[in-house]
């Protein structure tokens, strides 16, 4: 049967099928409005945390989380990462300051609103700004470069003192969009962190460090891996597990022929 | 009729003009404050302080704002429910929000 849809009428009667061999899977029942169970509540307390308790995180909590991380999927399965975790307050220092003279640069080079209005340097650095906007508009959106210019002043940290990091470098020859496989396993790391209690937060400017080949030699960061993301770990200060209102957004959904738009 | 018109690609808005970029407000309830300082502790950014007299402190965002970047951990740590961004980032042009709804907490279906 050189069926094009072979391959969907060998799964139409899948139910059927058990049923012949006997070994029916159960259907776990979940009726509406159901309490959350643990996994969605570790979801929806999870918060960015920033700032921690001085207390090292047990290595085995750490081992854990990094076990979670390795069971992510990944297109292909072809598990694109690599973790690289530190937990000398020293060697965090240095990446630190490491990070913060690279928003220094890129505050003084782009972040014109630091200077008067109508002034040489305004006029350039705002020139520069919009042509960079052009070619990188995700880089100079607003919001970062608000927390650049935070934390070339001293504002703002960029690791936020926590006790451990975990690196997460991303082989750049992964199946299709190694990005989103590093995003999933990281995101199974900061949800296991959540439910043994411990506070993370993902550090995009960690990736300042892939600039440096004094920090990529120490770290092990060479092709074709690259420093793609960090996420801190620690004990977080207080109890920040209250839930937030947050944005709702549009959701088109089809049925029955029909087109609704909920939210 | 596309979701952003080719005149809004084009406009990226100023980073210092307020009415093209507009960030949250944090705002805070003096009558649950109750000073305890805990808010001053999380905040990454550092903009938040207590004065006051002893026994009688509140919080209140130090004169320059700037940094603040909405995460709203001030919010999750208040016991009182009395601090908290109180408006979502907004933009013109390039980076104009599409597609979102009201703000609401987890909603069990």
């Amino acid at each position: 049967m050189a069926d094009s849809n072979a391959a969907v009428a060998r799964f139409e009667d899948a139910e059927e099928v058990e049923r012949q061999l006997g070994r029916v899977a159960r259907i776990s029942e979940v009726p509406e409005g159901a309490e959350w169970n643990p996994i969605e509540q570790a979801m929806l307390q999870r918060r960015s945390i920033r700032r921690y308790k001085r207390r090292q995180v047990p290595a085995h909590l750490i081992r854990r989380m990094l076990e979670v991380g390795r069971y992510a999927p990944s297109q292909g399965n072809c598990q694109p990462w690599k973790f690289v975790v530190i937990r000398d307050a020293d060697m965090i220092r240095g990446m630190e300051d490491f990070c913060v003279a690279a928003c220094k640069k890129l505050s003084s080079g782009f972040d014109y609103t630091s200077y008067p209005a109508g002034s040489w340097r305004h006029f350039v650095t705002r020139t520069k700004a919009r042509l960079f906007n052009r070619l990188q508009p995700n880089m100079l959106h607003p919001v970062p470069m608000t927390v650049v210019t935070a934390i070339a002043e001293g504002r703002f940290a960029v690791f936020h003192q926590a006790p451990s990091v975990i690196l997460l470098l991303m082989d750049k020859r992964g199946i299709g969009t190694p990005e989103i496989d590093i995003g999933i396993c990281g995101t199974n790391i900061v949800l296991a962190a959540q439910s043994l209690g411990l506070g993370t937060c993902w550090i995009g400017f960690s990736k300042f460090l892939n600039q440096s080949p004094e920090w990529c030699a120490r770290l092990g960061v060479e092709p074709p891996f690259e420093l793609t993301e960090a996420i801190t770990v620690g004990y977080p200060v207080g109890d920040p597990s209250r839930p937030i209102a947050r944005d709702t957004h549009e959701i088109a959904w089809f049925e029955g022929g029909k087109k609704e738009i909920l939210y | 009729m596309a979701l952003l018109s080719k005149q809004e690609r084009r406009h990226f808005p100023d980073w210092d003009n307020p009415a093209e970029c507009i960030f949250h407000r944090v705002a805070i309830d003096l009558e649950a404050c109750d000073g305890c300082k805990l808010c001053t502790l999380v905040c990454p950014a550092n903009v938040l302080e207590v004065y006051g007299e002893k026994g009688r402190k509140k919080a209140r965002v130090k004169a320059s704002q700037r940094g603040c970047i909405s995460c709203n951990n001030c919010r999750a740590i208040c016991a009182n429910g009395a601090i908290g961004a109180t408006q979502a980032n907004d933009f013109v042009g390039f980076y104009r929000q599409l597609g979102r709804g009201e703000f609401a907490m987890p909603r069990r279906f």
